[in-house]
């Protein structure tokens, strides 16, 4: 049960970005403040107004719990920061036994609209085990 | 005679004088109707009268890392739960009755928004410098301010700013159990839900949502409906209740919490498709 996620390679392979930011944590619930913190951190470091921190720490939480909620029991949620010019991303990623996507409908994705500037999810499908994606991007307000 | 002096006396000390021309008002409340349209106004009247006393009450908790704008909104909201509840046929008198409400609603809030032990005083201290110099910021800029502008405003360096703001990262965020133990100071006074529903038409899962919005607490609902049915920001949000953006953000990040987690309890309502 300790080997890789499908889908690490497609990580591992980003190694043209640096910069980007990854953490590989135990998709439960608990683990939440963790990449909370992170996210905060990314945020302030990065000199983005307090709202935009703010926001960009509750849209993290609806992404990961989200995932958490999918995941496969004792596996383990890929997040991947990434910063380029006046914009965050995050993505995050989670083995699941069903393939479907987040549905657009629910107010857990009108949470996420709200707060980014971009959010988009798909499914990466295999025999039984799927890699659920849900990307996020936060851009900054002021011109900084 | 001497038994109405003395009634006289007891009442001047118990009422305070300060709020004594209140006590009739109550009174007044009691009588009518609940959907007599004066209930709200004499209700508005009752708590804005007794404003000085969440004030007072805020004020002495003051000083302890927590923005004494925040304790004054959450007395307030203390204030307002007392008048909700208080029945005057029931021979007390406001105040005995307001002044340990009014102190249990900021005690949980101090219980729910304290600083996790480990936190040094000077990163406390640091945070809420921050948070006031971000408020003071806001109004100016008309937005939220960004870590160097709030730098700037202060003298302080960059890094001690970003040491300041991690800080609130370690904010006591509040455990699921503590979300979820229903805070029962929802006002059914001020339950407008029209707005809700409206907004909420169209949402997927809206059938089991409406009554976990319904539960929340008002101001928690109220902060929820800003958000993210009228797209306001939290800075705004913030202005408009008359607490700090920390202290939004940290109720919305709650607000989130327990409504996924109510979701969640749902018998599963999502089935797979395709």
């Amino acid at each position: 049960m300790s080997e890789f996620l499908p889908g690490t390679e497609a990580l591992a392979g980003s190694q043209d970005d640096p910069d980007g930011i990854e953490l590989r944590i135990g998709a439960k619930l608990e683990q939440l403040p963790i990449i909370r913190s992170l996210a905060a951190t990314v945020a302030i470091r990065a000199d983005f107004d307090l709202d935009s921190i703010a926001d960009l720490k509750l849209a993290v939480d609806e992404v990961c719990s989200t995932l958490i909620t999918r995941a496969v029991p004792g596996s383990a949620l890929m997040c991947r920061f990434t910063l380029r010019g006046n914009e965050i991303r995050f993505l995050g990623m989670a083995t699941s036994a069903t393939a479907t996507e987040p549905r657009r409908d629910s107010f857990g994705w009108r949470v996420l609209t709200t707060l980014t500037d971009e959010a988009t999810a798909w499914v990466d499908r295999a025999d039984a085990e799927h890699l659920v994606h849900i990307e996020i991007a936060k851009r900054k307000t002021t011109g900084g | 005679m001497t038994n109405g002096r003395e009634s006289q006396n007891q009442r001047g000390n118990t009422a305070d004088g300060e709020y004594e021309h209140l006590v009739p008002v109550f009174v007044e409340l009691a009588a009518i109707a609940g959907d007599d349209p004066r209930r709200t106004e004499l209700r508005d009247r009752l708590v804005t009268g007794h404003l000085p006393l969440a004030e007072h009450i805020a004020t002495r908790f003051s000083h302890r890392g927590v923005p004494r704008e925040d304790l004054v909104q959450v007395a307030t909201v203390g204030l307002i739960n007392a008048v909700d509840r208080f029945e005057p046929d029931r021979g007390s008198d406001f105040l005995s009755f307001a002044v340990p409400t009014i102190m249990g609603e900021v005690r949980r809030h101090f219980r729910d928004a304290s600083w996790s032990m480990r936190v040094p005083r000077r990163l406390k201290e640091l945070n809420l410098s921050i948070t006031s110099a971000s408020g003071e910021l806001a109004q100016q800029l008309g937005r939220a301010p960004t870590p160097s502008e709030i730098a700037e405003k202060l003298g302080l360096s960059l890094e001690d700013v970003y040491e300041g703001l991690e800080a609130g990262n370690a904010y006591h965020s509040v455990s699921l159990d503590e979300a979820l133990s229903a805070d029962s100071d929802s006002d059914p006074l001020a339950d407008t839900l029209g707005e809700e529903d409206a907004a909420l038409e169209g949402v997927e899962n809206h059938e089991s949502l409406r009554p976990l919005i319904e539960e929340l607490p008002e101001r928690e609902r109220q902060i929820l409906t800003l958000r993210f049915f009228h797209n306001l920001t939290q800075t705004q949000i913030a202005d408009r209740v008359g607490i700090s953006q920390m202290h939004v953000s940290r109720l919305l990040a709650r607000t989130l919490e327990r409504l996924r987690q109510g979701l969640l309890d749902e018998p599963a309502a999502e089935e797979p498709q395709s």
